[in-house]
């Protein structure tokens, strides 16, 4: 289904014939898959669709035209920045105008504040570059330097570095958000002024709305400028070497420096980043998976498996690793004082220093993300738990013992429990996990782990952040909350009532599961008969 | 459900797997079609390598994404245009064409890529163009020009074959009838740059080292092959092997990236060969000249006070890797039997230049934020600024802000066709920026000796 010419002129008439598109061709280059975050998948096959059309803003107000055209038309819209989150942030039904924001990529710098203001098409490292030349940092996040700022502070934002700089949430300063009516919404100080330096402002708090734990995937509106905060780093700079793909940065080993330590167990593991947080030392705390090592040390595909088939079930699950990052914020001596520290936790723990490179490639400026997909093809984090160090790491068990039913199509990992770390000087514990498959192999077992892993979730009373649009809302809905889908969908129909603004999200995986036949052994909970077809 | 196991076997897991025949044939789209289908739009194709992120100006290292924004333009864009058209989805439109060959074939979206991954990004955008050709609707009528000047007077710009030569006239340089090494002239260096012709002779006089040229010089075919005119590369590059081996030259020397990358890569990628297979060494004068720096025999002693940002032609750095033929299998977990070396960009050329410049007294050398395997292209190459001179002059005009940032006075590469799109945008702009290729700075550093 096309978008007639009418509305195809009128909103050309916004932003120029230059950027905005109908052609086939154009349109196909928008296509989420099949490779790609969560692609090759079936939610991939049956839930997402080539745009009609791809419209190029630059500012929020050519936004908000394009969105009232989209209301005034009742054409279906998905706001895009990178396009990288796969299939849930590309269009899901035929007829979809995609607003793809990457001209938005403004980077501004209030070096005064410390802050940075944002727009939708920036993505992380140049932002990472702009603070540190200023002696500042900011996360990036998981998903990687690729990706867009203010979608990843919407939707995850978190890693290693979350240890000492806190929550996406808590960074998140002066917001405009475009409702799916195509109003402006100022959030934080900008609501009184021009000026974004803070977060707070007169009012409700939207920035829960807007991203509740894991974000809701473009189905409320499209935020258009953040300001995101700067925190202070440490002056030294952090010098580029090497030639791809061996490039690196190369750290002020007085100033900066990694050190990765061997514990004797999990209970040691998660002791050592409670202290580690409890004396409030360290920039990052870390275990992650095995092969995520074997991954930095592959040349190519063939070679990472040479190197995972030497590992065993033991080998992986006595992997009590705990990587730290030292900074000095402050002084070279405050950077030795952290390290006397959490040498004498170590000293206590039974923990061994091993030799560390005195580089980082990966956390600091760049995220690493896009190097998961070299072992098997596909891949997707198939949940974010956030809750206490301890319970956090309870979690992974469950995990573990899922994945075996559905090994193969993932990938033999012999249960690695995936990734864990504090958050906000340990008073979270976050674990996350992975899992990896061949796309060319039958992947139904793929998408039937994930809906079980809700279902794991429910049944052993744990938490997990990848609720709303990332399961089946009437599944996880009445268990969490309770009833937290019923809130959702009100907000939903209160401020997009006509359901134009990226649908069928918030229940698009219910109508992928009532979709996909494979799928029905899974299903025995209830969705009303309105369901979106 | 599996069992749980202790133990994988990695090499059983694959030699039990399915298994598809693979080769790094261009002739053949769906040689391909496993790399597109894994392009996970990271957009490493289009960032600058994220540890070399220069801020929040020139992030980018792709001219096509970059100038035309849409996703389809950029290579993981094309690799989803490209599985459509693979599995005929999707068929030939005038924007098709475009998207495919509005695109200088820089290699930025490969070496990206294979930062992290393992896919042939720059041999299937190679592989779009051959298909177009052989569809039947491509190259674009520009190129099919080119094509025929090469036919007609076996140079690129329609030229008469006579004046190949003229540039030694002017010169004043006789080459030798017979010598190791064998200057391969090339099209532009020959007809529209005779100064760098000129300059790289004198060098090589000036070394003492005694050079043949071709008897018969002909076009080295860069552009129909950039274009997809794969018959006829491949009757060009058979021609002038051939030619070299019966002058018995032990080495071909280039001035010219463009022409650097057909004969030590292309050529053997359309003959099925390895470039050790060649017969010959094909270097470049940045490879020569450095090395008789290194060794002694050549001195840049003549001061040149200016200061000098270097411009890395792709051809010359990330895309000349030296080519290996492989053919092979792929099975389990997208694994290939026998192992591929991928050609990552890492062993381009890229010091030896920079070497050459900063042992010149009195240069004071620059690097741009973005260099070496990050570098953004020109724009002119591999067809471009014959059919989209728009994107060329566009693209040129992004480096040369590069320039203005680092407050260069003076632009260097070493390529006759980015230094002519590069001192054309600055014509157009009116910068004040002199644009050079290295052979003549080599020759005014030591000009008093030559």
């Amino acid at each position: 289904m096309s978008i007639s010419k009418e509305t195809y002129k009128v909103l050309e008439s916004i932003v120029g014939a230059e950027y905005i598109s109908d052609d086939p061709v154009v349109c196909e280059g928008y296509r989420t898959g099949p490779g790609g975050y969560e692609c090759g998948l079936g939610y991939e096959r049956l839930m997402t669709v080539i745009p009609a059309c791809v419209i190029m803003p630059n500012s929020t107000e050519e936004v908000q035209k394009i969105v009232k055209v989209c209301c005034r038309y009742k054409i279906p819209y998905v706001p895009y920045s990178t396009g990288f989150y796969g299939p849930r942030s590309h269009p899901h039904v035929e007829g979809e105008l995609l607003i793809d924001l990457k001209r938005m990529d403004e980077i501004e710098i209030d070096d005064k504040h410390w802050f940075a203001v944002v727009g939708p098409g920036a993505i992380y490292s140049p932002l990472q570059e702009e603070a540190m030349k200023r002696g500042g940092y900011v996360v990036i996040g998981g998903g990687g330097a690729q990706a867009s700022v203010v979608a990843n502070l919407l939707g995850d934002g978190w890693s290693p570095l979350s240890h000492r700089i806190c929550l996406p949430h808590r960074r998140i300063l002066g917001t405009e958000l475009v409702l799916p009516d195509g109003e402006l919404v100022r959030l934080g100080s900008l609501a009184q002024q021009d000026d974004p330096f803070w977060g707070e402002g007169p009012g409700p708090d939207l920035r829960g709305l807007l991203r509740g734990y894991t974000g809701l995937r473009g189905c409320l509106g499209i935020v258009t400028k953040m300001a995101v905060k700067i925190l202070p780093f440490q002056p030294e700079r952090l010098e580029p070497s090497g030639i791809s793909p061996h490039t690196t940065l190369l750290l002020p080993e007085k100033r900066v420096k990694w050190i990765n330590f061997v514990v004797p167990s999990k209970e040691a593991q998660v002791k050592a980043m409670f202290e580690i947080g409890k004396a409030e030392i360290a920039g990052a705390v870390t275990k992650v998976p095995l092969f995520w090592r074997a991954i930095a040390k592959a040349e190519c595909k063939e070679e990472f498996w040479d190197l995972w088939g030497q590992e065993n079930s033991d080998t992986i699950n006595k992997f009590f690793i705990v990587r730290v990052l030292l900074i000095g914020f402050t002084s070279e001596e405050q950077m030795q004082y952290d390290e006397r520290v959490l040498m004498d936790i170590m000293t206590e723990l039974g923990g061994e220093a091993r030799r560390t490179r005195p580089s980082d490639e990966s956390w600091i400026k760049n995220a690493d993300s896009a190097g998961m997909w070299v072992m098997c093809g596909s891949y997707v984090s198939v949940d974010y738990v956030i809750e206490t160090l301890s319970q956090a790491t309870e979690h992974g068990e469950f995990y573990a013992d899922l994945k075996w039913k559905y090994t193969p199509p993932l990938m033999p990992d012999y249960g690695d429990p995936g990734w864990f770390q504090s958050f906000e000087l340990g008073h979270q514990g976050y674990s996350e996990f992975l899992v990896y498959w061949d796309q060319d192999q039958n992947t139904d077992g793929v998408d039937l782990f994930y809906v079980d892993t809700a279902k794991m979730n429910i049944k052993q009373g744990a938490y997990t952040s990848l609720l709303g649009p990332h399961q089946p809302l009437y599944l996880t809905g009445p268990k969490y909350g309770p009833n937290y889908h019923t809130w959702l969908l009100r907000v939903k129909d209160e401020f997009d009532p006509q359901w134009l603004c990226h649908p069928p999200v918030p229940l698009a995986h219910d109508v992928f599961v009532e979709r996909a036949k494979w799928m029905k052994p899974l299903k025995d909970w209830e969705v009303p008969k309105d369901l979106p077809k | 459900m599996a069992e749980r196991q202790t133990k994988i076997d990695v090499k059983k897991l694959f030699a039990e797997s399915p298994k598809t025949p693979v080769k790094l044939d261009i002739t053949d789209l769906n040689n391909f079609v496993y790399d597109m289908s894994r392009c996970i739009k990271c957009k490493g194709c289009t960032w600058v390598d994220h540890i070399y992120m220069p801020g929040a100006q020139f992030r980018t290292r792709c001219p096509t994404a970059t100038r035309y924004l849409f996703d389809s333009y950029g290579a993981n864009g094309k690799m989803r245009i490209g599985i459509a058209l693979a599995e005929g989805k999707l068929k030939w439109t005038d924007k098709l064409l475009e998207i495919v060959y509005a695109d200088p074939l820089c290699g930025a979206c490969d070496v990206g890529c294979k930062r992290n991954l393992d896919l042939e990004i720059g041999l299937t955008l190679e592989a779009l163009r051959v298909k177009a050709v052989q569809d039947g609707v491509g190259p674009l009528p520009a190129h099919k020009k080119i094509a025929q000047n090469i036919k007609k007077t076996h140079n690129f710009f329609g030229s008469p074959h006579n004046n190949r030569t003229k540039w030694l006239s002017s010169a004043k340089i006789t080459p030798a009838k017979k010598a190791d090494v064998l200057y391969f002239v090339g099209c532009s260096a020959s007809y529209s740059n005779p100064e760098i012709a000129q300059a790289t002779a004198k060098i090589l006089k000036a070394a003492g080292t005694d050079f043949m040229l071709m008897p018969d010089e002909w076009c080295c075919g860069n552009t129909v092959f950039s274009v997809g005119m794969i018959d006829e590369a491949r009757d060009l590059a058979r021609r002038n092997i051939d030619e070299v081996k019966k002058t018995g030259a032990k080495t071909v020397l280039v001035s010219c990236a463009e022409g650097y990358r057909m004969w030590k890569v292309d050529y053997p990628k359309l003959l099925n060969i390895a470039t050790d297979d060649l017969g010959f060494k094909v270097v470049h004068l940045v490879e020569y000249v450095d090395e008789l720096i290194k060794q002694g025999k050549l001195k840049p002693s003549k001061s040149m006070n200016m200061r000098v940002a270097y411009h890395d032609s792709c051809s010359l750095s990330r895309l000349s890797e030296p080519w290996t033929p492989w053919e092979g299998e792929r099975g389990w977990m997208g694994m290939v039997e026998p192992r591929l070396a991928r050609r990552r960009g890492t062993n381009g050329i890229y010091f030896q230049p920079r070497d050459i410049l900063k042992s010149i007294p009195g240069v004071e050398f620059v690097e741009m934020p973005r260099t070496r395997e990050n570098s953004f292209c020109c724009g002119a190459g591999r067809g471009t600024k014959e059919a989209f001179p728009d994107l060329a002059l566009w693209s040129a005009q992004q480096r040369l802000e590069e320039v203005k940032y680092v407050g260069a006075e003076t632009l260097v590469s070493a390529c006759p066709w980015c230094k002519n799109n590069f001192a054309q945008a600055v014509k157009a702009d009116g910068n004040a920026i002199e644009v050079l290729d290295i052979s003549e700075v080599i020759l005014a550093s030591i000009a008093s000796k030559g």
